[in-house]
C-alpha cells in the first residue's frame, strides 16, 4: 500500500485578533489517499476555508503536522510553500479568480510560467488543457467575454495544466446555476476517473453527494 | 518567470492602460528631455563662446596700459597712457612673437553718401589682420608701406560696411571719417561675433592716420601680440613683462604700469563659468526627473492596490515573492526607461531647435545620453522598488479575499 497523499495530524489554527482568540481548527486529523474524491462538508464558520488554506499551502497551521505527497509542509519557508503550490496543487475557487483583461490562454499558461516552463511549451500545454475542457474555440476570450460556467472551466484548465497531485476546489459550484454546476461536477468526476485526487469543499449536500467520501467539519474538528 | 516574460507582461500591461502609462511617463520624459536639452545648451553655449574668443586671434596676448592686480580691477587698465608705439616696435623683436599690432581706437561719425554711422576707428599696423585672425572679403588689407606713410585709407568691418550701405563696389571710393576723407581699400569677412566680442563693427586705418587726424600724442590704447605657438605663450608673456618693465625704467620688483592679458586665461575662466552653469541647469532639470520618479512610484502604489487580487491569484498559483517583486519592478523600469528614451528624443529635438536659433548648431555628447538613460533606469529602480516590495509582501490569503 502506498503512502497517503495527505496526512493531517492534530492540526490547529488559531487566529489572534486583538483581544480575541479564534480556534478555527482544533486538533483536526485527516488522511486522504491517492486517487480519492473527497468532500469536506460543514456549516458556515466551521473552519472549511481555514482547512483549505492549510491543505493548499497558502497558510501554516499553528500546531500539528501536515505531510503532502511525502513533504513535511510545516517545515517549508514561504518560497518552499510557493513551490509546493506551483507543482503539487491545482486550485479551483468559488469566484473563479481568473486574471482580468487576460485571455483564457494566458490565464492558463501563467500557471506554467511559475514553473519556469518556456513560452512555446506553455502555449502548447495551455491550449491542450483548454481543449480538453471544451474551450478550444475560446482561448482568446477574456474572462468578461465568458459565462460563469466557462470561466470556471478555464479555472479548472489552469488547475490541471501543471499536472498537480491534488486538485483543491473550494465551493466550485457556489456561483453557478444548477446546469453549469452539474457541468463542473461532471468534469471533476471525469478527472477523478482518470486517477486524480480531488478535495472538494462545500456546504451543499447535493454537491457533496457526488464525491466518493464525505467528511464533516464542525467547530474546527471532524465529526462522524 | 524569465526576465523576457516579465518585460512582455509589463508591456502588455502598459498597452492595456495607454493613457495612464503615457501620463506616468510624462514626468520622466520632461525630466530626461530637459536634462539632455539643458546640458546640450550649456555645451553649445560654451562652444559658441569659445569659438568667438578664438576668433579674436590665435595665441593672442593683449598688452594694456595701467596696472591691474586682479581680473576685477581690469576696468581701470586702458585709461592710462603708458604704452607707446615704440613699445610695440620693441615687442616685435622678442623671440616667439609672430605679429604685433598696436591699437589706437577712437569713436567717430562716419559718412558714406547719404548713410552715416558712429563706430570705432582702429588705428593699427599691417599685422592687425594676422593678430586678430581677420580675413579680407573685398579689396586688400593695410600694407606696410601704407601704414608707414600713414595714408588715409580704411578697411571696413562687415557690419559697418552694410550699415553704410557699401558693397563690393565700394572699394576705391571715399568715405568721411570725423569729417576727413578716407579711401576704402577693403572690406573684411564677417566673423559673426556679438556684443563686446563683435569685430565686424569697426573701421581699420593706419595708426599714423589716427594720430595725425584724431588723437595726438605717442601713446596707444593697447598692443595685440600674436605668439607663434601655443606652448610659447607663458614664455613670451614673461619676456614682454620684463622687456616692457626695463623700457619703462622699472625694476624687477616694481609693479608693472601695464597688464599682459592672456586670451587662454579668459577662455579657461569662461569655460569654468559655462561648465558651472551647465551643471546648475542639469541639476535643476534632474529635479523634474525626481518628480517624474515620484509620479511612477505613486502610480505603482495605486496599481499594487488595484491588483491586490491579481497578486493573490498569482501567489496561489505558485508565484514566489521574488516573482511578484520583479514583475512590479520591471513594470516601473519599463515606464522609466521608455520615458527616458522618449525624453532623449524630445531633448535632442529641443537641442537641435535651440542650436539652430542660437546659431551654434547641433551640439550634444553621447555621454549625456548614456547618463540620461542610466538616470532613468535608476529612477525606475529607486521609485519602483518600494511599491514592488509592497506587492511582494502581500499575504496570499488576504490578497485573494481583497475586493
Ligand atoms: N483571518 C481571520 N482572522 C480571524 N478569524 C478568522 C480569520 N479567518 C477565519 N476566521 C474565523 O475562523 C472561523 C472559521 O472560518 P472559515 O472561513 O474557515 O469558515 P468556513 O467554514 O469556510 O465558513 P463559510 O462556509 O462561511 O465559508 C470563523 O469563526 C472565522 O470567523
Ligand atoms: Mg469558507
Amino acid at each position: 500500500m502506498t503512502a497517503p497523499l495527505i496526512t493531517l495530524d492534530r492540526i490547529s489554527r488559531v487566529y489572534q485578533t486583538g483581544r480575541f482568540e479564534v480556534r478555527a481548527l482544533d486538533g483536526l486529523d485527516l488522511t486522504v489517499e491517492r486517487g480519492e474524491f473527497l468532500a469536506i462538508v460543514g456549516p458556515s464558520g466551521s473552519g472549511k476555508s481555514t482547512l483549505m488554506n492549510i491543505v493548499g499551502c497558502l497558510d501554516r497551521p499553528t500546531a500539528g503536522r501536515y505531510v503532502l505527497d511525502g513533504t513535511a509542509v510545516e517545515e517549508l519557508d514561504d518560497d518552499g510553500l510557493a513551490d509546493v503550490r506551483s507543482r503539487s496543487i491545482g486550485f479551483v475557487f468559488q469566484s473563479y479568480n481568473l486574471l482580468p483583461r487576460t485571455s483564457a490562454l494566458d490565464n492558463v499558461a501563467m500557471a506554467l510560467a511559475y514553473q519556469g516552463v518556456g513560452h512555446k511549451e506553455r502555449i502548447a500545454r495551455a491550449t491542450a488543457s483548454l481543449e480538453r475542457l471544451g474551450l478550444g474555440d475560446r482561448v482568446d476570450h477574456e474572462p468578461t467575454e465568458l459565462s460563469g460556467g466557462q470561466q470556471q472551466r478555464v479555472a479548472i484548465a489552469r488547475a490541471l495544466v501543471t499536472e498537480p497531485a491534488l486538485i483543491l476546489a473550494d465551493e466550485p459550484t457556489g456561483n453557478l446555476d444548477t446546469a453549469s454546476g452539474d457541468d463542473v461536477m461532471g468534469i471533476l468526476r471525469e478527472l477523478h476517473a482518470t486517477g486524480r485526487t480531488i478535495v472538494l469543499i462545500t456546504h451543499d449536500a447535493d454537491v457533496a453527494a457526488r464525491a466518493d467520501r464525505q467528511v464533516h467539519v464542525r467547530d474546527g474538528r471532524l465529526v462522524a | 518567470m524569465s526576465p523576457l516574460d516579465l518585460i512582455r507582461l509589463a508591456l502588455a500591461r502598459l498597452r492595456s492602460s495607454r493613457l495612464r502609462a503615457a501620463l506616468t511617463m510624462l514626468g520622466v520624459i520632461i525630466g530626461v528631455g530637459s536634462v539632455v536639452a539643458l546640458v546640450a545648451v550649456g555645451q553649445g553655449a560654451t562652444k559658441g563662446i569659445t569659438a568667438q574668443l578664438e576668433g579674436l586671434g590665435t595665441n593672442l596676448l593683449t598688452v594694456n596700459p595701467g596696472s591691474s592686480t586682479s581680473f576685477g580691477t581690469r576696468g581701470a587698465a586702458g585709461s592710462a597712457t603708458t604704452l607707446t608705439i615704440d613699445d610695440a616696435t620693441a615687442l616685435a623683436a622678442i623671440p616667439g612673437v609672430a605679429a604685433v599690432a598696436p591699437e589706437l581706437t577712437t569713436q567717430k561719425l562716419v559718412i558714406a553718401g547719404k548713410e552715416n554711422t558712429t563706430t570705432s576707428i582702429v588705428g593699427t599696423s599691417a599685422q592687425y589682420g594676422t593678430v586678430h585672425n581677420q580675413t579680407i572679403w573685398q579689396g586688400s588689407f593695410l600694407t606696410q608701406p601704407v601704414t608707414d606713410l600713414g595714408l588715409r585709407v580704411a578697411v571696413l568691418g562687415a557690419t559697418t560696411a552694410s550699415d553704410l550701405g557699401l558693397g563690393a563696389d565700394a572699394v576705391g571710393t571715399d568715405i568721411s571719417i570725423g569729417g576727413i576723407p578716407f579711401r576704402v581699400i577693403g572690406i573684411l569677412q564677417s566673423k559673426g561675433g556679438s556684443g563686446p566680442l563683435n569685430q565686424d563693427d569697426q573701421i581699420i586705418v593706419p595708426l599714423e592716420a589716427v594720430k595725425s587726424n584724431f588723437v595726438s600724442g605717442d601713446s596707444v590704447r593697447s598692443i595685440g601680440v600674436s605668439v607663434a605657438t601655443a606652448d610659447q605663450m607663458d614664455l613670451v608673456k614673461a619676456e614682454i613683462t620684463t622687456g616692457l618693465k626695463s623700457r619703462h625704467g622699472l625694476g624687477a620688483a616694481d609693479a608693472a604700469d601695464f597688464t599682459v592679458f592672456d586670451q587662454a586665461q579668459l577662455l579657461t575662466t569662461v569655460n569654468s563659468i559655462t561648465g558651472l552653469l551647465t551643471v546648475l541647469l542639469a541639476g535643476i532639470a534632474s529635479i523634474s526627473l525626481i518628480v517624474g520618479g515620484i509620479g511612477i512610484m505613486n502610480i505603482m502604489l495605486v496599481s499594487v492596490r488595484e491588483r491586490t487580487r491579481e497578486i493573490g491569484i498569482r501567489k496561489a498559483i505558485g508565484a514566489k515573492s521574488r516573482d511578484i517583486l520583479f514583475q512590479f519592478l520591471i513594470e516601473a523600469l519599463v515606464l522609466s526607461v521608455l520615458g527616458g528614451f522618449i525624453g532623449i528624443l524630445v531633448g535632442l529635438g529641443a537641442t537641435a531647435a535651440i542650436g539652430a536659433i542660437a546659431g551654434w548648431g547641433f551640439v550634444f555628447s553621447p555621454a549625456t545620453l548614456v547618463v540620461a538613460l542610466l538616470f532613468s533606469l535608476a529612477v525606475g529602480v529607486i521609485f519602483g522598488v518600494w511599491p514592488a516590495r509592497q506587492a511582494a509582501r502581500l499575504d496570499p490569503i488576504a490578497a485573494l479575499r481583497y475586493e
